[in-house]
C-alpha cells in the first residue's frame, strides 16, 4: 500500500483545467519530486492533497483512506505537511511562536502541551538555522528566512509526508545544497516522504528525489527514475518556449 | 496549568494587582465610587470581548446583544423567585444561569451559522442582532415587552428594606470586580494555551491556520461563546444595579461599538489591553461628559480614527511590538 495515492483527479478554476485526470503515488518515506514549467498546476496539486481545494473528480487516498473531502485541518492532523511557495507566517507572531503552533497542531496535537511545543519548536529553529531569530516578529524576516520559518513550522507538525512548494526558488546554489541536504537528513531520520515543486529544474532537487514527475498544463507527461526523465528528450520539448531557464 | 517562572506571567500579575487598586481606590473614595465601579464593568466586557474579537480578529456589532439577555436572564430569575417565594441567594443563581442560557444558546445559533463568514461579512451579518431581539421583545410582547422589567420591588421582597442597599450596590459592585478579575484570568489562560495560539494563528491568516492543523470552525465557536457567556454575566450583575431594564437601552448598537473602541484602543489580543482601553475611555468619557459635552461623539471618532489609521495594535499591542526584542518587555507587556 502506498502512502498517498492520487488517482485521476481533475480540478477546474472556472474555464481552466489546472488538473487533468492526474494520478501519482508515493511510498512511506520516499522523495519524490514534481516538476513543471510555472503555470502546470503544481501549486494546485498540493491545494488538493492538503485539502485547499477539494477536487471535482478523482479520489486521494492517505494511508490506505479516502481523504478527497476531509477538511485541511484533519489532514494536517493526520500528518499532511506543507511549506507554501507564497510565504504564509503569522506576521505579527514571532518565529517561535510560529513554529509552535506547527507542533501544537501537528500530529502530535493534544499528545502535547504548549511546553512541549516550545521545545520542539527550538529544535526545529536550530535545525534551519533560525534560532537567533526566535524572538523576532516573523514579519521582520528576509525572503529566504521566511522560507527557512515555511520549512521549520511543517517539520514541527511531525508530518508522515512533506510536501514542499518551491522552497529553494531565489536562492544561491550553495543555499539550496543546504537546504536540499538538511531536508534528507531529517526526513530520513524521521522517515518523512517528501514531494517537492520546482519549477526550473534544479539539479540538486532533482537529484535529492528518487523519482521524479514532470507535470505540463495540468497533466502528468513523464514520470520515472530520474535520470530516464531527465535523459528523456521530451522534457527539453516541454520546457523549450516556456520560461526555461534551469539547466537539465 | 500556570507553570514555569513566575516573572513569566508578570502580565497576569499586573493586571490582577491593577484591579485590586481599582477595588481599593473605589471604597477608600466614596465620592468615585460611581465612576470606578463603571471602570471595572468596562474591564470585564472588554477582557470577555477580548477573547473573541481581540483573539480571533472578528467584529461582532452584535455583541451588546450577549450584555442584553444577561440584563434579561438576572431581570426574569428575579421576578420568578419573588413570585414564587424562593430565597434571595437562589433568585442571583436562577438569575445568573438564566443569562448563561439565553446569552450561549443565542451565542450558540449565530456563531453556528454567521462564524461561517469571513471579516467583514461577518460583522455586516451581526448588525442586526440586537435590533431583531429588541424588536422581538416590544412586538411579540413578551418579558414585559416595551414597558421592561422593574425588579426594584422584587428585590425588596427578597432581601427585605434594609437589604437593599445590599442587593443593589454592594451585591453588584462586589460581582463585577470578580467577574473583571475571573474573566482577566480566564483570557490569560487562553492567551498562553493551546486555544489562544489557536486563535491568534485565525486571526493571523485563518488560510494558513486551517492547513497547519488548527479547526478553525471549532476554535471560533468557542471563543465565541466563552465570550459571550462572561459578558451575559457582567450584565446579570448590571441588572441588580439599575433595577429595572427596557429593551432599547438593553439592545443599543452604540454599546457594541463602545466595546469595539475599548478593545481596540487597548489593543486586541493582549492581557493588558482592556485595562489600559477601558481607563482611557471612561475616564475621557467621564470628563469630556462634564466639560466638552455634546463633543463626545466627535472626539470618540478621532480615537477610533487614529486607532485604525495609526496603530492598528492597539496601545499594548504597539507597545509591544515596538519593544519586542527586550525579553522583559515581552513578558510585562502582553
Ligand atoms: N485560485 C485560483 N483561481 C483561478 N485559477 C487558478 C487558481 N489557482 C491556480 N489557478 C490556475 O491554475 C493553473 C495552475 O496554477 P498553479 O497550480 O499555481 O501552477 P504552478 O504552481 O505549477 O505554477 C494556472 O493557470 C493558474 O492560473
Ligand atoms: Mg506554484
Amino acid at each position: 500500500m502506498h502512502l498517498l495515492e492520487v488517482n485521476n483527479v481533475t480540478k477546474r478554476f472556472g474555464g481552466i483545467t489546472a488538473l487533468k485526470n492526474v494520478s501519482l503515488y508515493i511510498d512511506s518515506g520516499e522523495k519524490i519530486a514534481i516538476i513543471g514549467p510555472n503555470g502546470s498546476g503544481k501549486t494546485t496539486l498540493f491545494n488538493v492533497i492538503n485539502g485547499v481545494y477539494i477536487p471535482e473528480d478523482g479520489r486521494i487516498i492517505y494511508m490506505g483512506r479516502d481523504i478527497t473531502k476531509l477538511s485541511a485541518h484533519e489532514r494536517a492532523k493526520l500528518g499532511i505537511a506543507r511549506a507554501f511557495q507564497i510565504t504564509r507566517p503569522f506576521p505579527g507572531l514571532s518565529v517561535r511562536e510560529n513554529v509552535m503552533i506547527g507542533a501544537l497542531f501537528g500530529t502530535l496535537s493534544e499528545k502535547i502541551n504548549t511546553r512541549e511545543a516550545l521545545k520542539i519548536a527550538d529544535e526545529m529553529l536550530k535545525l534551519v538555522g533560525l534560532y537567533n531569530k526566535r524572538d523576532e516578529l516573523a514579519i521582520k524576516l528576509t525572503g529566504p528566512e521566511r522560507k527557512l520559518l515555511e520549512l521549520a513550522r511543517a517539520l514541527a507538525m511531525k508530518p508522515k509526508i512533506l510536501l514542499l512548494d518551491e522552497i529553494v526558488a531565489g536562492m544561491p546554489p550553495a543555499k539550496v545544497d543546504e537546504i536540499v541536504d538538511l531536508v534528507k537528513n531529517v526526513a530520513e531520520r524521521e522517515n518523512i516522504a517528501v514531494g517537492v515543486m520546482v519549477e526550473h529544474v534544479i539539479r540538486a532537487v532533482i537529484r535529492f528525489a528518487e523519482r521524479v514527475y514532470v507535470l505540463d498544463r495540468g497533466e502528468i507527461v513523464l514520470s520515472g527514475k530520474v535520470e530516464d526523465v531527465m535523459r528523456n528528450p521530451k522534457l527539453r520539448e516541454i520546457y523549450l518556449g516556456t520560461r526555461f531557464k534551469g539547466g537539465v | 496549568m500556570i507553570k514555569g517562572k513566575i516573572i513569566d506571567h508578570t502580565s497576569l500579575i499586573i493586571m490582577i494587582f491593577s484591579y485590586i487598586i481599582i477595588w481599593m481606590l473605589k471604597t477608600s473614595f466614596p465620592e468615585y465610587s460611581q465612576m470606578l465601579t463603571l471602570l471595572l464593568y468596562y474591564i470585564a466586557i472588554a477582557q470577555a470581548y477580548n477573547i473573541f474579537l481581540g483573539m480571533t480578529g472578528y467584529v461582532d456589532f452584535g455583541y451588546v446583544s450577549y450584555f442584553g439577555l444577561g440584563l434579561y436572564g438576572m431581570a426574569l430569575g428575579v421576578s420568578y423567585a419573588s413570585q414564587n417565594n424562593l430565597s434571595s441567594s437562589e433568585a442571583i443563581i436562577l438569575g445568573m444561569i438564566l443569562s448563561v442560557i439565553l446569552a450561549g444558546s443565542v451565542a450558540g445559533v449565530v456563531g453556528g451559522i454567521a462564524l461561517r463568514l469571513r471579516g467583514a461579512f461577518f460583522a455586516i451579518a451581526t448588525i442586526g442582532l440586537s435590533q431583531a431581539l429588541r424588536y422581538l421583545i416590544e412586538g411579540a410582547k413578551i418579558w414585559g415587552g416595551a414597558e421592561g422589567i422593574i425588579i426594584a420591588k422584587d428585590l425588596r421582597k427578597l432581601f427585605g428594606e434594609e437589604g437593599f442597599s445590599y442587593a443593589t450596590i454592594i451585591l453588584p459592585d462586589t460581582g463585577i470586580f470578580i467577574l473583571a478579575v475571573a474573566t482577566g484570568i480566564i483570557m490569560y489562560l487562553i492567551r498562553i494555551s493551546r486555544l489562544g495560539y489557536g486563535l491568534l494563528a485565525i486571526k493571523e491568516d485563518e488560510d494558513a491556520a486551517k492547513v497547519f492543523g488548527v479547526n478553525t470552525t471549532l476554535y471560533k465557536f468557542v471563543a465565541f461563546i466563552i465570550s459571550a457567556v462572561l459578558t451575559s454575566l457582567v450584565g446579570s450583575m448590571w441588572t441588580l444595579k439599575v433595577t429595572a431594564i427596557y429593551p432599547p437601552e438593553s439592545f443599543n448598537i452604540t454599546f457594541s461599538v463602545e466595546f469595539i473602541v475599548i478593545v481596540m484602543l487597548g489593543g486586541g489580543g493582549t492581557v493588558l489591553g482592556p485595562l489600559i482601553g477601558a481607563s482611557i475611555y471612561s475616564l475621557s468619557k467621564y470628563y469630556l461628559g462634564v466639560y466638552l459635552p455634546g463633543l463626545q461623539l466627535t472626539v470618540f471618532s478621532i480615537i477610533l480614527l487614529l486607532i485604525v489609521l495609526l496603530f492598528r495594535q492597539g496601545i499594548v499591542g504597539e507597545l509591544r511590538s515596538f519593544l519586542y526584542k527586550h525579553e522583559i518587555v515581552r513578558k510585562i507587556i502582553r
